[in-house]
């Protein structure tokens, strides 16, 4: 039996717990319930979870601050670029990148990740069966990535590579994070060497593609220097594939579970947008993100000090009675869905345009393929703490 | 009935375009650019719409 989490007593929630991980819901009831703002087990920093909360800190910069590199090691020798800074250094880069990712640009990709959709699913359906994260929900954000900056499709497989050895470095011992450490930054190193490859080759030869656009980008009549230009690479492969994968995972996996939904959303297609924003909700894969106090300030009845890092817990927000007075119902036709699975105010997810288009095309193609599937008897996914992706959904289906 | 958007807060979440394009469009970063100010009787269901689905609370519905 686990410890209660959060735990009543002392008002403490351990945010990688495996339980939350797997059904985050009742944790959240719980929170709210008890301990709005709790502390983290560990490291005692706030976890906000109320949704007018999270809101409100996310909105002020100022106060909660992104720029925490230090402490947020994640295999980079800078600030990931924007996500590490704030406005209004920020500001000027997303003016820049934004037009990138918006709905129209991510529009033209999309019949190349409706293309890449089916020759994924091609591989497996006549098996009747597949393991849905291997399978498919880790290649297919990996070949949208691939094709936005114009690198070659060939290069999927280096990429997961890399990306892995930053998010789950193999390490030979669990839980040794010196080695983990050690990791994280050859991989970065590796990150950093093939990006630079690749600015060298757009450089000289201008070709489709983000990377060639990043090349030629000026902020104020300046071209970016090199290392911005890594940075914004770095953060783009960071946090465009994981958050993706997971996605895909945790509504195919609730979709599996709840044949009933499954059945609602394969009869009417049309269904797709506004599902694909209540499982966002529901789910709310990215469960959280961090944020640097930078003066003390009351939230609720809580005081957090400068200096403490600050937990907004996202899913948490996602699921408050306050905001979505039928918070723990799925309904799949909601239409008043002010959710923040990609955050809110500056930072608002640079991707969230990409990330849509993928998740409502992959929903699309799966369930026009393979509208009649079900976990595999006898099995049950696994989650992994934090970014929840379901690391194991074997699934079945008539073939 | 008229609507406003609040250039200051709108960040983008480009929720008001995709659900009632009659009415909100989009700049070149993806922010909402506000189609028409005043809502025609049969698009007022059109810009409740938009307002209640943007998480910044950018959109403010006024009765005229």
């Amino acid at each position: 039996m686990s410890p209660v989490n959060p735990d009543p007593e002392t008002g403490t929630v351990n945010l990688f717990d495996l339980e939350l991980a797997r059904c985050p819901q009742p944790v959240y009831a719980r929170l709210h319930e008890q301990c709005p703002v709790a502390r983290a087990a560990i490291t005692g920093s706030p976890v906000l979870s109320r949704y007018e909360d999270a809101i409100w800190a996310l909105r002020h910069p100022e106060i909660f601050s992104s720029a925490m590199e230090l402490q947020m090691k994640l295999g980079t020798e800078r600030p990931m670029i924007p996500q590490q800074i704030d406005p209004p250094a920020q500001t000027r880069y997303r003016k820049l990148l934004d037009p990138h990712f918006s709905r129209k640009e991510m529009a033209r990709i999309e019949p190349a990740i409706r293309r890449h959709a089916n020759d994924l699913i091609e591989r497996f359906i006549d098996d009747g069966r597949c393991d849905f994260d291997p399978a498919f929900a880790i290649p297919l954000p990996c070949t949208a990535f691939l094709s936005l900056m114009g690198l070659p499709q060939s290069d999927l497989g280096l990429f997961l590579r890399l990306k892995n050895g930053i998010i789950r470095p193999p390490v030979k011992k669990p839980g040794d994070l010196e080695e983990a450490a050690g990791l994280r930054s050859e991989h970065g190193r590796q990150i950093y060497a093939y990006f630079e490859d690749v600015i060298d080759d757009r450089t000289a030869r201008p070709r489709d593609g983000l990377m060639t656009k990043l090349v030629h980008a000026k902020i104020g009549g300046e071209t970016l220097s090199r290392n911005e230009i890594l940075d914004i690479c770095f953060l783009m492969l960071l946090a465009g594939l994981d958050t993706v994968t997971s996605t895909l995972g945790c509504n195919i996996a609730y979709l599996a579970s709840n044949p009933q939904q499954r059945k609602k959303l394969v009869e009417n297609p049309a269904l797709n947008e506004t599902a694909v924003e209540e499982l966002l909700r529901w789910e709310t894969p990215v469960t959280a993100v961090p944020r640097l106090c930078k003066k003390d300030v009351s939230v609720g009845s809580a005081d957090i000090k400068a200096g403490e890092m600050v937990t907004i817990l996202l899913g948490a927000a996602n699921l408050d009675r306050g905001e979505f007075p039928d918070a723990f119902d799925v309904d799949l036709e909601r239409s008043r869905n002010r959710h923040v699975a990609f955050g809110a105010g500056p930072h608002r997810c640079l991707g969230s345009h990409l990330a849509r288009m993928e998740l409502r095309v992959a929903m699309e193609e799966w369930h026009r393929r393979i509208p009649e599937y079900a976990l595999a008897p006898g099995e049950t996914p696994r989650y992994s703490p934090g970014i929840r992706e379901v690391l194991y959904l074997p699934l079945v289906w008539p073939a | 009935m008229k609507i406003r958007v609040d250039p200051e807060v709108c960040v983008g979440h480009g929720r008001c375009y995709e659900l009632a394009p009659e009415l909100f469009g989009e700049d070149e970063r993806g922010h909402c650019r506000l189609l028409h100010e005043e809502v025609p009787r049969e698009l007022e269901a059109r810009a409740r719409l938009g307002e209640s689905n943007c998480p910044e609370r950018a959109i403010r519905i006024e009765r005229g």
